[in-house]
This record gives C-alpha cells, structure tokens and sequence, in this order.
C-alpha cells in the first residue's frame, strides 16, 4: 500500500478502564476525502489524537508514503505534513488573525510588524482560497472565520494531510457549502482530508470514502458511492435504527405562560445591540422552536431568558413573575434549565472531574449541601445517577471532564439540566455532537418533558428538526423575531426565506 | 534511539515524585555551586542537618520559621484556589502586626481573652490591606498581581514610620521598635509558642472548607471556570473578595503571630521575607492545604540552614538563590512529569 500518503496499521490506544482504539486500520489516498463516522465515544477524536502524535499508541504503526513513522509530539506531525483542526478551536482570542497564523510559526520571520504579517496571512488566504480578514481580531470573528483561520494555521505549515473534527457542527449552512469547496480544492491538488462527522447526509455528499468505527473498533470502509444512510447507521450502532419518528403529540391541554419576553432588546459583549424588541412567550407543555442562521441573536436570547445577560429594555418574565435582574441563581430557582451554546467555555468546567460538573445545578440544595455542608459522597451519588440516566460513557466519576468525549460531555449538560427544569427549559443546540442514536434519545427526552407540562424553547439550526418536534416556530433575524408559526403552517421555503430577512408581504 | 514522548495525564504518586526529585535536584545543583565556589559541601551539609535537627534548640528555631511560612504559605495557596495571585502576602503579614501591636498595646485584659482578640485584630489588618486590590479586581479587573504587590512596599515603610515615629519604645536605644506587647502565647518548648499549634489548625481548617463546605465548592469552580460559575448561579465577585480577604487574613495572623509570640515586639524587617516565601510555599504545594505543610518544612529548612551557615561565612543572599533554584526545579519538574522516554519500534 505504498500508494497511501498515511496508513495506520493496528492502532490500540487504552485509558484506564477502556480501549478507546483497538487494533484500527486505516489507509488514507491522495486526493480523497475520507470521512470517519462512529458512535459518541466511539474513539474517533482518540485515533487522531493518535494520528497527530498529541497521544502515543501502546500498539501499532503509522506509515506515510510507506514509509514508517512516529510522532513523538503535535510538532513532528506538522513536520510531516499533517494538520489537525480541533473539536474545540485552539485560537487566541485576544490576537489578531495573523498573529495566530503566525504563532509557533518556525517561518515566521524574525523581524516582524503587524503590516507585514498581514501582508504574509492576505497572500496565505489568497493562495488557499479561505476568505479571512488578517487584522481582525479572533474573539470578534464567528465559528465560521475562526475555523478558516485554525485551516490556514495548518496549511500554511504545508499540510497534506488536513483532519476535521466535527468541522461543521458549528457553522451555518453557507459557512459548511463555503468549507466544502475549499475542501475540494485541497485535495484536487492531490493531499487529502480525514473528516469526523455525526451529519450522515453531509458525510456521504462530502466524503470519497467511509470509515466506521464502533466501540473502539474498525467495523468497515466503504466508498461513499455504495452507502446510504440506513447503511451507515446500521453500521455505527450494529443494528437496525428505526426510522426518526416526529414527537409532535396531539392536542393536549396548554398551560400557562412560563417564558415570556416583552418588548426586549439587550446588547452582546462588545455593546452592541443583538437583541431588538422581541416579544415571545413560551406555554407549559409546548415547544417553541426558534430557527434562524447562527449569529442573529441565539445566544442573547437564551442568555437573557437564563438570567446570564441584563437587558436593555424590555421584561422577562418567569411563570408570571417579572424578573428584575439578571441572576442565574434566581432562575434557576424559578426552574429555568439552560443546555448552554458552548459547553466547554460556560456549561462545564473541564478540568473539575464529572461529580463536580455533574451536580453544578444542584449542589446547594440537599442531598448535596446540609446546612452549607458540601457532602462530597452525596454529591458522588447525584453524579452517578445523572451519568447513568443520560447513558454518558464515564471512564470513573473521578476523571477530569475534558477527557470524556464531545458527546458524552453534551448528554451530561443536556440531563443535568433537565432535571432542574420545572418550568422551562432553554436547549441551544442540544444535539451539537451527538451522534444519530443519541439524537434520537435526546428529542425523546425533550419531548417527554414537554408532555410533563414543561415549556421549552429549542434553538436549532436544523430546520427538519425543529419541524418534526417543535409546536410552533420563530423565527430570529439580526436580533429581530420575523414572525411565529405553528408549526403546520411553517413551510421549510417560507421560514428560509425569512431567516434571510425577507419579510413577509401581509 | 531512545525518544521523548509526551503524555496527557499522569497519577498523582508520579506529580508527588516529580515535586520530591526536583527539590533534591535543585539541592544538588545548589551544592555543586557552593563546592564550585570553594565550600566544602558534605561538611555543610553535614551542619546544617546538625544543626536543625540535632538538637532541641535546632528544632525550636525550625518551629519558628516554619508556623509563619505555613500561615503565608497557605495564604497564597487559599488565593490560587480561585484562581488569583496573592503576591502581598508580606504587606498583609506587616498589617495583620500593626494591628496586633496596636490593640495588645492599647486594650488591657485578661490573656485568654486578649490572644483571641489579637487574632482577630491580625485577620482583620491583613484583610484590610488586600480590601482595595480585592475590590479593584472584582469591579475593575484590575490585576491584583500588581496591586497586592505594591502594598507591599506601603506596607514596609508605614512599620519604619511606626517604629521610628509614633511607636518607638524611647527605652530602647539603639533598634526602633514599638514597645514590649504584654501579652505571649503559651509555650510549646522553650522558645517555640503554641503559634505553630494554631497554624496547623488552620491548615485543616482551610482543607475542609474548600472540600466539604458550599462555599468551598463555590469557590473551587469559580477557580476551575469562571463563566461556568456564573452560569451555575454563583456569585462569582463575591466570592473573589471573600477569598482575597480570607487569603490577607491568614497572611495577618501570620504576622500576629510573630509580633505577639516572637518578637514581642513591632519592628521593620520582622516579616522576614515570609509574604514572599508563602508564595513558593503555595507554589510547591500546588495550591493544596494539606501539601501547605511539606512545602513550609521544606522552607524552613531551607532558611534555617541559611541561619546556620552564616557561621561558615555563607551570606544570606547565597541561600536565598537556593530557595530560587528550588522553585525553578519544581517549576520544569511539573511540565517533565508528563514527559516518557520511549523506544522507537522496529520499521
Ligand atoms: N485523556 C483521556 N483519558 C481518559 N479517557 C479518555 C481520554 N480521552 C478520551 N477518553 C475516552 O475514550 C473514549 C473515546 O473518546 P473519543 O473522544 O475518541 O470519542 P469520539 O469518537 O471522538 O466521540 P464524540 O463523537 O463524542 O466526540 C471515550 O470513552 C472517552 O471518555
Ligand atoms: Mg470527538
């Protein structure tokens, strides 16, 4: 197989108490886009972690060009021509786009001015084809930029072979077309790309060939033109999935508005506005879904509906209360769960270990806390019926969060909070990253909670989602509701047109 | 070839190695230094375990060094736990003094009623001076780094002006120092006061409010993510300042102790470097209460053996440049420990 650029021969990677790879093959041509699919946990961040010498195999070989080779450290496999863009964006925040580009950069040049690294990163970017803006700074870009910059990092390192991990989990439909053409552009130069995705329909317009991995094992690798999605999910789970079913129910008793915003506007970060004038209000036992293309308000809009962020003007009001400030705390007593955008940066504390994340809700109440005592073995307890409840993989309660899968660390968030949510829940994304089986399981719960009475306001950028679960739609534009919808009425084609912003003729 | 290769975590019994073989590392070097400057070292070395553990007066003077590097030392352990730098210990340490000269000179009563309440008075003077940077940086976001630090100095010059102005003791001649305070801690041995004692208590005290109190679990996740403690509904800026005083508190009882149970007496130049050496202590305890302990013993036998090699004409700053080299070993220790030497397997 000297024809490979990258082969991986037998490749076994343990943590304490589990096989994350086990004896992995996997053979990697030029000009090809190979997508890796599995299971959460299933150990694909594990093989490229492997793959990018950030973890060392206990078994087995890697071989580039058929020749044998080790990374003792990410450096040796930038060396070599291999890039990996993280699950997590690796950016600084506070510098500019080149700046990053330019970071740990063994060209950079000595002698440096903002102008001049500027000038490198525009003919990087022209030369890659990635739109980006090198004397912007990171923290002010969307996930989208910031991912063309974490590719032109690496490319500019001369990659050839460029690994994607979840890369369009976080991107809006144009940003995920705009990566794909880029994409294509790479490998038609004869490199080639490895693609973790849990997007099946994405996967097989996108990927040359499929790797499946299940449980820590290699279960086949197909090319793209011989699968279909039943295939590949059968594969993933090892056995048949039923088809998704629609969790809409019936006519049911509404209750009472639990959620209610009138006339809110409120600003982002940098003091601008991002909210203007929204009025929503959110019933127990329904489900409000809320589309729109990422970046027109999502963020704002769960913040100030959790107590995260003040707002401008305006009320938010809780189950008829009218909320003065802006405290979590009193949310969260009112039974406001919140399943945040980003985990890692504000739902979970990575280096605490998953009792710690798993009773953050809760711990000021009993069991946990008696009369301000912290009981840590109540506190194990709470965690692990939390852990086995939402089926997260757990190496032991004691292990830091951040090294439980994407996924797993998602279904720890997602059940945690729904287990404080009396009243509401506010769910951004919450099926960001997990896997088809684990969708599945996530709407059902959410749908039970619905039939509990709970009122709850899903924000989602898949729109069949949101129609196939949702009772009625809103739709946000630049901050703005541009209408609200049962969810019967919603067409797919009207609600895209005004998550562009065209607004309705009356 | 045999390469180097890194790993993502490792057990806590090879951190425990690494922080033990960076210390005996550093000592090493440090002899090798002092052989390359004409000492000789096995002799030194030789007195200086003589001279802390062999006798009881040895060990007293250990005793003395060591309570107040526990006190400081836990201080800017208690600060890390929320993830800030308490660098003021020693302007704190001369404050919570202050505080202590002024009420044991200025209240009469009983001595069972008066330790408590100099206690007090020291918590409350170190607390005091961290106020500022502590409001400074939960309001502000101004760097208490550089704030606490700058106190520092405050802090030095306001005991000179003290002692040679307002408090100096007219009947003492030669050294300006504030008159004697009437009051002593009990006697554990001769010299060495039940201070020891009491900083020991805190250290537990300190260990189980971080692991089985509200507060400390509030606090712990402040330390690990801030938006995630906020998030979780904790008044994360309160929580900052309660922590930065509760950190200049321990760091003033520090200095009650010494003034109260040492030196009897307020004078410049008492702290004796123990603000700063609290941070190492901190430091080589990664931020744990209970590893406070080992990290002060360390220390002070460090500082000690500076006592006792003054007599073979070794200068203080030589000794201090040890504590450096400890600190700088532990530093590169941490970042080996995830370090493995691997063979390459055959092609
Ligand atoms: N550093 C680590 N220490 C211990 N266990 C780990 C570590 N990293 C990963 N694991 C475990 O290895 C298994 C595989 O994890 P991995 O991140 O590779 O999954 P994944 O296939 O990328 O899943 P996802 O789709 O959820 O991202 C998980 O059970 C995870 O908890
Ligand atoms: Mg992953």
């Amino acid at each position: 197989m000297s024809g490979a650029v990258v082969e991986l021969v037998g490749i076994t990677k343990s943590f304490p108490g589990l096989i994350a790879n086990d004896a992995i093959d996997l053979d990697l041509r030029p000009g090809e886009i190979h997508a890796l699919l599995g299971e959460n946990g299933a150990g694909k961040s594990t093989l490229m972690n492997v793959l990018t010498g950030i973890y060392q195999p206990d078994a087995g070989r890697i071989f580039m060009q058929g020749v044998p080779v080790r990374f003792a450290s990410p450096k040796d496999a930038v060396a070599a021509g291999i890039g990996m863009v993280h699950q997590h964006f690796k950016l600084i925040r506070a510098f500019t786009v080149a700046e990053n580009v330019h970071l740990g950069w063994q060209d950079t040049p000595f002698r440096t001015s903002a102008g001049l690294l500027e000038g490198r990163t525009r003919a990087l970017a022209e030369r890659f084809g990635l739109a980006v803006r090198p004397e912007a700074r990171v923290e002010d870009l969307s996930a989208g930029e910031q991912q063309r910059v974490e590719i032109l990092r690496v490319l500019a390192r001369g990659a050839r072979v460029l690994i994607l991990d979840e890369p369009t989990a976080v991107l809006t439909p144009g940003e995920a077309a705009a990566l794909v053409r880029a994409l294509r552009g790479f490998v038609a130069l004869g490199y080639a790309v490895i693609f973790i995705s849990h997007k099946l329909d994405e996967v097989l317009e996108v990927a040359d060939r499929i790797t499946v991995l299940r449980a820590g094992r290699k279960v086949a690798t197909l090319p793209a033109a011989e699968c279909d999605q039943a295939r590949l999910a059968t594969l993933m789970v090892g056995r048949e999935l039923g088809a998704g079913q629609r969790h809409s129910a019936g006519k049911r008793q509404l209750g009472p508005i639990v959620l209610q915003l009138a006339g809110v506007s409120a600003n982002d970060e940098r003091g601008v506005q991002a909210l203007a004038d929204v009025d929503l209000a959110v019933r127990g036992g329904e489900i409000v879904g809320v589309a729109g293309v990422a970046g027109n308000g999502q963020r704002e809009l769960s913040e100030v509906l959790t107590g995260l962020r003040p707002v401008t003007e305006g009320q938010v009001r809780i189950g008829g209360q009218i909320m003065h400030h802006a405290n979590p705390a009193e949310f969260l007593a009112a039974g406001i769960g919140h399943i945040p955008e980003d985990r890692l940066r504000s739902g979970l504390a990575p280096s605490m270990n998953v009792t710690d994340n798993a009773v953050m809700r809760e711990y000021s109440r009993p069991p946990v806390t008696r009369g301000g005592l912290f009981s840590p073995g109540a506190a194990m307890t709470l965690a692990r019926h939390i852990v086995a409840d939402a089926q997260v993989l757990v190496p032991n309660m004691r292990a830091p969060v951040r090294n439980l899968s994407g996924g797993n660390q998602q279904r720890l968030v997602a059940r945690r909070e729904m287990r404080v949510a009396g009243q509401a829940l506010v769910a951004v994304y919450p099926t960001r990253g997990l896997d088809i089986g684990a969708i599945d399981t996530m709407l059902r719960s959410i749908a039970e909670m619905r039939d509990r009475g709970v009122g709850v306001l899903l924000v989602s950028e898949e729109l069949d989602e949101l129609l196939g679960i949702a009772d009625r739609v809103a739709v946000l534009f630049q901050g703005r509701i541009m209408g609200v919808f049962p969810t019967a009425e919603a067409e797919p084609e009207r609600i895209g047109l005004l998550m562009g912003g065209r607004a309705e003729a009356a | 070839m045999i390469r180097l290769q890194r790993v993502s975590t490792v057990g806590p019994w090879i951190v425990v190695a690494a922080r033990v073989l960076s210390v005996a590392a550093a000592l090493l070097v440090g002899g090798a230094a002092f052989a390359v400057a004409g000492y000789d070292v096995p002799m030194l070395a030789g007195s200086v375990v003589r001279g802390s553990f062999d006798s009881l007066f040895g060990l007293e003077d250990l005793g003395l060094l060591f309570s107040p590097l526990i006190l400081t030392g836990l201080a800017a352990a208690v600060a890390l736990r929320i993830g800030l730098w308490n660098i003021g210990g020693e302007g704190q340490f001369y404050a919570g003094a202050i505080a202590a000269t002024l009420t044991g000179l200025n209240l009469h009563g009983p001595t069972p009623v008066m330790l408590p309440l100099l206690a007090l008075a020291g918590f409350a003077g170190g607390a005091a001076w961290v106020l500022v940077p502590a409001l400074a940086r939960a309001f502000l976001a101004i760097d208490e780094i550089i704030t606490t630090l700058l106190l520092n100095f405050v802090a030095v010059l306001l005991v000179n002006y003290l002692c040679t102005g307002p408090l100096r003791d007219p009947a003492q001649a030669v050294t300006s120092a504030s008159a004697r305070i009437p009051y002593e801690l009990p006697p554990l041995l001769d010299d060495l006061h039940w201070g020891l004692g009491g900083s020991v208590a805190l250290v537990s005290v300190m260990a189980v409010l971080f692991a089985r109190t509200r507060w400390g679990y509030e606090v712990r996740l402040s330390g690990a993510n801030r938006h995630a403690a906020r998030y979780a509904g904790i008044p994360v800026r309160r929580r900052l300042i309660q922590v930065l005083l509760l950190s200049g508190g321990l760091a003033g009882v520090a200095g009650m102790l010494e003034v109260v149970g040492t030196v009897h007496r307020l004078q410049g130049g008492i702290s004796n470097n123990y603000g700063y050496l609290g941070i190492m202590v901190a430091v080589l305890a990664g931020g744990v209460p209970f590893a406070v302990l080992p990290a002060a013993l360390l220390m002070a036998v460090i500082l000690n053996a500076g006592t006792v090699l003054q007599a073979y004409g070794v200068s203080n700053y030589e000794v201090l440049a040890l504590t450096g080299l400890v600190l700088l070993f532990t530093a590169m220790g941490e970042r080996i420990a995830y370090y493995r030497l691997s063979r390459p397997m055959r092609a």
